[in-house]
């Protein structure tokens, strides 16, 4: 009985504290990825923005990627992958018009990524 | 995470609630947490291992979910006795010394049909031959054996079940509607009013009506089976 109850106790132990981290962790990561976002958004808006920003934000993506895979779902990433590739081909050709428009997109993106995964009654059910 | 640690708990709760109430004809020799268990658990194990997009954290979590729930019903189950009765339901006498108890049948979703077929299971042919019948909260049947069972080679048949008459079994005895009705009416009783009727191929009929002590008669049938 003693050990049921502490199988018990370390299994929620466990649950919250992976809760808790991958949170933060999800939290941090899209940050970061939004602050970049940011920058490369002010850039293309002043129409200075060059090919190598927009491929250092998919160098700065490919990085979080690789770690964000494991809390979430595939489907999810592969859409800001869908937008950043769209964004840097339009900034390669210097189309910051239409590189404003994907960026925009990539924005929003980031900032509802982490609410889809928040204790929310309309994630619940 | 935590998203799918609720989301698991409420999918555990709700299958649990309704476990309960389809009663004790759908669970098979597992309590009713348990079955919820395999029924889950086998999907949860099989979703994020086949499908790639997933990841497989997502399953790790709702399987730890489930065993965390296992474990909390099971300590209140064995700490708070009346918790046993609400997740687990308690054992039913359908079969008592008056016959068949037809309330406790309803309340479990069965009828006097699966009754039969749960007795022959348990190796018991007549409803007589035993004191009492139960069907335990995981859903197996078992009986207090008579000291003196009916030793009849013939199966009997099922006329009435809960007010209505099997004309497939009738007419296998070589009765019809008529002759029915006037035993029926020998024992003072309508169609409706009957909870079982059963007759094996030597006469000897097991009779039921509502709200009395169940009659041993004896009538005349024709063929074998």
């Amino acid at each position: 009985m003693v050990k049921a109850i502490c199988y018990t106790v370390a299994a929620i132990l466990v649950c919250v504290g992976l809760f808790i981290f991958s949170e933060l962790y999800m939290m941090k990561q899209i940050d970061e990825f939004a602050v970049a976002l940011d920058s490369l958004y002010e850039k293309i808006e002043n129409e200075t923005a060059t090919r190598e920003d927009g491929y250092a934000v998919r160098t700065l993506w490919t990085d979080k990627k690789s770690k964000l895979q494991i809390l979430v779902p595939h489907n999810d990433i592969s859409y800001v992958d869908y937008w950043l590739s769209e964004a840097c081909g339009l900034l390669y050709n210097g189309n910051y018009e239409l590189a404003l428009g994907k960026v925009e997109v990539l924005k929003e993106i980031a900032k509802n990524l982490p609410d889809a995964y928040r204790i929310r009654l309309e994630n619940i059910f | 995470m935590a998203l799918i640690f609720i989301r698991t708990a409420i999918i555990f709760v709700t299958l649990l609630l309704i476990m309960r109430l389809m009663g004790k004809s759908q669970i098979g020799e597992m309590q009713p947490f348990e079955f919820v268990i395999s029924l889950v658990i086998a999907e949860l194990a099989c979703i994020p291992m086949a499908d790639t997009s997933i990841p497989i954290l997502y399953g790790i979590i709702a399987i730890i979910t489930i065993f965390i729930l296992h474990q909390i019903v099971w300590l209140l189950e064995l700490w708070f006795k009346p918790m046993k009765t609400v997740i687990s339901g308690k054992p039913s006498v359908v079969i008592n010394k008056n016959g068949i108890d037809e309330f406790q049948l309803k309340k479990n979703n069965l009828d006097v049909s699966d009754l039969i077929e749960s007795m022959r299971g348990a190796g018991y042919f007549n409803i007589d031959d035993v004191y009492y019948g139960i069907y335990e909260a995981n859903g197996s049947f078992t009986a207090l054996e008579k000291e003196e069972t009916t030793a009849s080679p013939s199966l009997p048949l099922l006329l009435i079940d809960r007010g209505k008459a099997d004309e497939q079994n009738l007419t296998r005895c070589g009765y019809n509607r008529e002759k029915l009705n006037k035993i029926l009416t020998e024992q003072n009783a309508k169609l409706k009013e009957v909870v079982a009727m059963t007759v094996n191929s030597e006469g000897r009929a097991y009779f039921q009506k509502r709200g009395e002590k169940y009659k041993i008669l004896q009538i005349e049938v024709k063929g074998e089976w």
